[in-house]
């Protein structure tokens, strides 16, 4: 009846079994601290693997935890300037237009992404929209350049478009992010590379739990005269007076390069919130599966435990049956 | 499409816009009183690392930086 009992548990530890050869040896009547073996047939997963098992689950949930904490704060205080900061580019839109469909020569794409991981999938949706605008801008005479910000749009694009790159900027984020950091980078961008268009792709914050990849488009100023002579909304620039002794071409210059400028401070703000926001719930859903799984394991330390005390307890009771009979 | 108006002076000595505007705004924070003036300009430091690429090659990284290199 007791060998019954045991192969019962035998057969319940079936799946966690280590591959030992079984032996006819008994185990001590201690209890195991290694792996242990009982009568023929039944193989225990040993107490102490358990235990360092949860020990460290339980940590790397702790961990997880307070990075979902300090994701939640920098998120709270990066939120407001993303939003001020939205203000900077409407007006923009409102003149000139954001017309993603336009067909220039010269394609600059600036990937916005983060130098930190742990973020979910934003960084790689950054990434694939970034190349699917590389395919879908290069036809016979046009060409297509990377501008890549942050290390793992770095990391992704270097895999296997080397020689798209135009210019990579890392460390963006060591100081708190304000206009002039980015307004300098905007112009070192502008001084390096040429361009008909530029291409920013980056997530839009639009909550906490969902950030949407956008592409922002800023045309330089001679593609902008272009496509005010075909009509549509920049044709109505003539429209408006201007004052002062500059010419339209004058203005249309400042104009684009403060208008890239404020969109890419705009974008970066928000691939910042949205980078703050897929951590906290990147690193929600990992406590919560560190959670899980240490409750399954909990429930293995206790099968284990009581099993080797049911063993104990029948070498007891037979030794002592025996010693009667 | 040639401007017949004479460049303003800054674009002439080869600076961007963004340039001009930031040395102005520059300019008007240093016309703060303590202690928003201090405050001001630390808000406003720069740092990242730039590299350029030629075929595929990068080059040696600059990094622009206000804050010293530790």
């Amino acid at each position: 009846m007791a060998m019954a009992a045991l192969r019962r548990e035998g057969r319940r530890f079936a799946p966690l079994i280590s591959p030992r050869p079984i032996t006819a040896f008994r185990s001590s009547p201690l209890a195991p601290t290694r792996e242990a073996e009982g009568p023929i047939g039944v193989r225990y997963i040993s107490t102490q693997v358990v235990r360092n098992r949860m020990k460290s689950v339980k940590n790397i949930q702790k961990i997880t935890k307070a990075m979902k904490m300090v994701a939640a704060s920098k998120l709270r205080a990066i939120q407001t300037k993303a939003e001020n900061s939205r203000g900077l580019w409407q007006p923009f839109t409102a003149l000139l237009g954001d017309t993603p469909s336009v067909d220039v020569k010269k394609n600059v794409i600036v990937t916005v992404s983060s130098d930190k991981g742990l973020c979910g999938g934003i960084n790689s949706t950054s990434v694939k929209i970034s190349k699917a605008l590389h395919k879908l801008n290069s036809g016979p005479e046009n060409e297509t350049k990377y501008v890549i910000l942050g290390e793992k749009a770095k990391a992704q694009l270097v895999r296997d478009s080397k020689k798209d790159i135009e210019l990579i900027i890392t460390e963006l984020q060591k100081n708190p992010l304000s206009y002039t950091q980015v307004s300098v980078l905007a112009d070192d961008i502008l001084k390096n590379v040429e361009f008909d268009a530029l291409r920013i792709v980056f997530n839009k914050f639009h909550s906490v739990v969902s950030f949407l990849p956008t592409v922002s488009t800023v045309l330089s100023p001679e593609i902008v005269e272009r496509e005010a002579e075909a009509g549509g909304k920049l044709g109505d620039l003539d429209s408006y007076e201007i004052e002062g002794g500059e010419t339209k071409g004058e203005i249309l210059q400042n104009l684009t390069e403060f208008q890239f400028s404020c969109v890419m401070f705009n974008s970066v703000l928000e691939n910042a919130c949205s980078e703050q926001g897929a951590r906290m719930s990147a690193m929600d859903s990992s406590s919560r599966n560190a959670g899980d799984m240490l409750d399954r394991l909990t429930l293995t330390y206790n099968r284990t435990r009581q099993a080797s005390i049911t063993t104990e307890l029948i070498e007891i009771i037979s030794g002592a049956s025996a010693l009667e009979g | 499409m040639a401007s017949n108006a004479a460049v303003p002076f800054w674009r002439a000595a080869g600076m961007t816009y963004i340039t001009y505007s930031n040395i102005c705004a520059n300019l008007v924070r240093n016309c703060l009183k303590e202690p928003y003036k201090t405050e001001a300009l630390a808000r406003e430091k720069v740092h990242f690392s730039i590299s350029k690429w030629t075929d595929g090659k990068p080059e040696k990284p600059t990094l622009r930086s206000d804050s010293p290199v530790e």
